[in-house]
């Protein structure tokens, strides 16, 4: 195992063990587990997602397709890692996926080797009969990239929120020059790059910038970056800049963790993210051993990893030359170098000579047709383009392949502007840019060094300026590296049409070329039509590596320009974020809040079972009191009609409503007025939408002339201060009236029962008996409790006697405690519900945004003629319709059956029209049967009606008869006793 | 469109915002005032709310093809005392 220490500008002499598929490997520190594993010999890194088959490394870049790894085991595993990314670190354990059992050996791809290839679309049109259903599980099992992981075990994710004045995307020779010139010129900028380090190709090209190493010059811009205050961002990706804020996601050795998402809010944008180098389609060229050719440069400049002994290199360019020569130089042996053009275009000649004295064959006009080999490659066809029918072999072990660079304008390009295509840099460059962003260098289509430099220099001080700076950035840089490329297009070989099926152009979702025939002749024809036809560039390069490449087989099948096809919509993210980046800190108990009322901790330590409402946290039931919901739901019910009981009633929403004009202002906030309450009344009140929908009711309270609390249902409490500031503001004028919050200045506790007058007067003492007595229904009282201030409010919500406290918070408990031993015991929410629904009592079931107060009964209201918001609205026709719901109560016909809320009302002969629907239910200790409530159309409200409540997938039919809303005590003796 | 210049707070963050509803143009009937309401590429106007700040109510015209916002006023028309 034991192999001759590699050198590379990233890899150190330090020792890295870890394992591939069960066997262990020996890498440096600073490799990546492709660098790592393609120096130890494998070429097999995984199997294709659909048609499983055996896939090698492409890329050496965030852009592979095929090198997607799970790390760890299960179940804690992270799927789908980036083996060219991914660090590798002592004792990383790694596996190849969408294999069963091995990856030399899976089943899957032997059931796929006897029909032949599933096309575009071959699921959707083949399991269709009984139903897609009948084979989903079995399909879905065989599907998907990697294994889900079962836990997790994620790291924190960092959060950080940047302001500058000008972004540089990518740090490579155009990102360098242009964030320089910004700096210089007096700009704050900020610089990030994908990648562990900077330069970009510089780290493997050769070239001379201002008279030095294209290496140094790096280093030595690095450091007057640094001298001049910018942020180097490393090993972040800018996945997303839309809106004005950029996202950056930085993954520290390529492996979820340790994330940070930046969020950089700069005045412009410089895109220098580079072009993405792109395949050519032949056939077979998805076999382990066909690779990019800047990988298998990258692979042997930055990790000292040879790629290949022995390479075909097939190209349409210049450049393929001298990187012909570097890796000649680093010990592959390039077996020929097949290049498109024909002779005359071919612009090194230096270059050429350089490689055929070196015994490489160099063949002009000739194409790659077929890849060699059974489970990698071992040799290339080889034809001249102008007579394909007389190919030859060549054997080598990798297939080193080029069609030319598309601009990498994912990230940055996302939002408005334009794209056009480039034929001199063979791809689409951004036009018409918005103010706020330039693009720059190889993204924007400048290939040869010196133009890149030229360019972002231009493009850096530009953004500067337009962010305000006004210094000056000096002359740019003076590059002179690799010729410009000199690129023809040549997009896939010639090959029979049996042959396109494995002509690959997408690897990761295994799209070829025949499913772009077959998209075609389906109809569709545009570019956005065939992504989502045949799944085209979803993979997790967005396209980038052959969304071109598509496009252009479709405009070659279109007979159209290239242009004119187009490329699909650019999309963030950029690349693949983790789900608990994208959470950042909103995970957990940050993600949802809970309020919690000051009795909280008492309900907790009580055996109460606690139900969300909106943020907030109330007991539904005491677990001492039943054994379920049902059971203790009753027992508090009954025991609140037969002596009494206290419920926290915190959570309704308070706002205080003060100011010269709050009366009047109130009165224009509700369906009836509030400037007739005579302080210390109280009154209960209906708000409308500016529809004329019903939007809440409560209690209005008048404290004094000119100060109210106006009481909303717990859900409510932001949203109708939301609504009165609105109003205020936007009506009203603004002036005469404050608006207060205070809820969580008071908690509320509400005391209930024919108990509730003497337990009370009990607890509070003498100070308060006379005033107890005096108070009449919705009167309220206000002194003091143990030295707080207490408000006590006649009013019931139960149709009992009953009582709510508004106490400070800090005396809440100690009310609450002494209650208790005054023999009133607390129920919840159950309980609450069961006596509102016996009472005919509305909560947002009833309330629901889609009733008016006709509907809801509340003529009597509507005819005081108060002037208000949603008034006018109220005379629509439609309100009046024969058709809309009415409020009623429900029974069951029997008086015994159980019929649950969001039942179905229609009548008997006509069981599939709804009529309307059961809105609450619950079982009444009080009358011994399921009572409810409904919402059912006007038609059939009359007293008497029988109806059919329809629940067939829960308790099935049941005959119910219309009745009047109040169930219970409908004389009101017992709330006014 | 990441922010919003609040007449009180200044610059701020777009998620310290809460929309509310477009709106039509000043006057009409109830009717046209909660149902018809400018639907344009070009300019939205709108109200928002600064609940994560001032709780001001705000008038905001934008372009919603481009992002830009126009201008960003209080609803009542009225100047930051």
């Amino acid at each position: 195992m034991s192999a001759p220490t590699r050198r590379g500008s990233r890899v150190r002499e330090e020792t890295v063990r870890f394992t591939f598929d069960g066997r262990e490997y020996l890498g440096q520190r600073g490799d990546t587990a492709a660098s790592a594993l393609l120096a130890a010999g494998v070429r097999r890194f995984g199997r294709s997602v659909k048609y499983r088959r055996l896939r090698g490394v492409l890329t050496a870049s965030a852009e592979e397709p095929n090198a997607l790894l799970t790390v760890g085991r299960t179940p804690a595993v992270i799927p789908n890692v980036v083996a060219p990314q991914l660090e590798i670190v002592e004792g990383l354990e790694l596996r190849s996926q969408n294999r069963w059992p091995s990856l030399d050996l899976d089943v899957a791809s032997l059931l796929q080797a006897g029909g032949g290839f599933f096309g575009a679309g071959f699921y959707y049109k083949t399991f269709i009969w009984p139903s897609w259903r009948t084979y989903e599980s079995m399909i879905r099992s065989l599907a998907g990239l990697g294994e889900a992981p079962r836990a997790s075990e994620l790291g924190e994710v960092a959060v950080e929120h940047l302001h500058c004045d000008v972004l540089v995307a990518g740090a490579g020779p155009a990102g360098l020059a242009a964030a320089r010139a910004a700096a210089r010129a007096g700009a704050r900028v900020v610089l990030c790059e994908r990648d562990p380090a900077c330069g970009g190709e510089l780290e493997f090209e050769t070239g001379r910038i201002d008279g030095r190493e294209a290496r140094d010059w790096v280093g030595s811009v690095l450091a007057e970056l640094k001298s001049l205050g910018v942020r180097v961002l490393t090993g972040t990706t800018l996945v997303a800049a839309s809106g004005g804020e950029m996202i950056a996601h930085a993954e520290p050795g390529g492996l979820p963790g340790r994330n940070t998402m930046h969020k950089i809010v700069p005045r412009t944008l410089v895109v220098a993210m580079g072009a993405v180098e792109r395949p050519i389609a032949f056939t077979a060229n998805d076999l382990p051993g066909v690779m990019l050719l800047g990988a298998a440069e990258r692979y042997l400049a930055c990790y000292g990893a040879r790629a290949a002994a022995s390479a075909v290199i097939f190209a349409n360019h210049d450049r393929a030359y001298p990187a012909a020569l570097r890796l000649a130089d680093g010990g592959i042996r390039i077996a020929a170098l097949v290049d498109t053009r024909a002779e005359p275009e071919i612009g090194v000649p230096a270059a050429r000579d350089a490689l055929r004295l070196a015994g490489v064959r160099c063949l002009a006009a000739h194409a790659v047709l077929a890849a060699h080999g059974g489970r990698q490659v071992s040799g290339a066809t080889i034809a001249p383009l102008a007579d394909p029918a007389r190919p030859m072999t060549i054997a080598c072990d990798a297939i080193l392949v080029s069609g030319g660079w598309s601009p990498a304008l994912h990230a940055g390009v996302q939002e408005g502007g334009q794209r056009e295509f480039d034929p001199l840099a063979g791809g689409f460059v951004a036009r018409a840019q918005p103010e706020w962003r330039f693009v720059a260098g190889a993204a924007n289509g400048a290939l040869e060094l010196g133009a890149v430099l030229v360019d972002a220099h231009a493009a850096g001080e530009r953004a500067a300026r337009r962010a305000g700076a006004s210094g000056s950035a000096g002359r740019a840089p003076a590059g002179e590296g690799d010729a410009a490329p000199g690129w023809r297009p040549f997009w896939r070989s010639p090959a029979p049409r049996a042959d396109e099926k494995r002509q690959f152009i997408d690897w990761q979702n295994d799209v070829t070329v025949a499913d772009i025939r077959q998209s075609l002749a389906e109809g569709f024809r545009d570019i956005e039509h065939l992504k989502r036809y045949t799944a085209l560039g979803f993979g997790g390069d967005q396209g980038r590596l052959g969304g071109l490449l598509g496009a252009a087989v479709l405009a070659e099948l279109r007979g159209e320009p290239l242009a004119e096809v187009g490329t699909s919509r650019l999309r963030p993210p950029f690349h693949p974020v983790t789900m608990r980046s994208l959470a950042g800190l909103r995970a957990g108990a940050a993600l949802r809040p809970a309020r919690c009322t000051p009795l909280h901790a008492w309900h907790e330590s009580h055996g109460a079972v606690l139900e969300s409402m909106g943020l907030w946290m109330r007991p539904r039931y005491y677990r001492a009191n039943g054994v379920d919901s049902f059971a203790a739901g009753i027992a508090e019910a009954r025991r609140v009609r037969e002596s009494g009981g206290i419920a926290d009633g915190s959570t309704l929403g308070k706002i205080e409503v003060a100011g010269p004009e709050a009366a009047a202002f109130l009165d224009a906030m509700y369906l009836t007025r509030a400037s007739t309450i005579k302080p210390g009344r109280a009154k209960y009140m209906v708000n409308l939408r500016e529809d004329g929908l019903v939007l809440d009711d409560g209690l209005v309270l008048r404290v004094a002339d000119d100060r109210f609390i106006a009481t909303t249902s717990s859900g409510h409490g932001l949203h109708m201060l939301s609504h009165f500031e609105h109003y205020r503001d936007a009506e009203w004028g603004g002036r005469g009236v404050t608006l207060t919050d205070v809820t969580e200045a008071w908690a509320a506790i509400v005391v209930a029962g024919p108990r509730s007058r003497d337990a009370l007067g009990a607890v509070l003492g003498a100070p308060w008996q006379v005033p107890l007595a005096a108070l009449r229904h919705m009167d309220f009282a206000r002194g003091s409790y143990a030295g707080h201030d207490l408000t006590v409010l006649r009013a019931s919500f139960s149709g009992e006697l009953a009582f709510e406290l508004h106490c400070r918070p800090a005396i809440a408990l100690a009310l609450w405690e002494a209650l208790i031993a005054a023999g009133l015991p607390p129920y919840g929410l159950e309980a609450l519900d069961i006596l509102r629904v016996e009472k005919g009592y509305l909560t947002t079931a009833e309330i629901n945004g889609q009733t008016t107060p006709y509907d809801l009964g509340m003529e009597s209201l509507v005819k005081l003629g108060n002037p208000c918001v949603g008034r006018e609205l109220l005379g629509r026709e439609a309100f009046h319709e024969p058709s809309r719901p009415r409020l009623v109560g429900l029974r069951a016909a029997d008086g015994r059956g159980r019929f649950l809320a969001g039942a179905q009302l229609v009548v008997p002969d006509a069981p599939s029209r709804p009529l309307g629907h059961v809105t609450s239910t619950v079982y009444s200790p009080a009358l011994g049967e399921w009572i409810g409530l409904a919402l059912v159309a006007r038609s059939h409200a009359a007293d008497g009606t029988p109806l059919l409540a329809r629940d067939p997938v829960r308790d099935g039919d049941v005959t119910v008869r219309v009745v009047p809303t109040v169930h219970f005590d409908p004389s009101a003796e017992r709330m006014k006793a | 469109m990441t922010r919003l210049i609040c007449p009180f707070c200044g610059p701020r963050h777009l998620r310290e915002f809460e929309f509310h509803k477009t709106v039509a143009a000043e006057g009409g009937s109830a009717f046209a005032r909660v149902y018809e309401r400018v639907d344009s590429a070009e300019l939205s106007i709108e109200h928002w709310q600064h609940v994560g700040g001032c709780r001001g109510w705000l008038l905001v015209r934008r372009n919603p093809s481009t992002g830009a916002v126009t201008d960003c006023q209080l609803v009542g028309g009225g100047e930051p005392a």
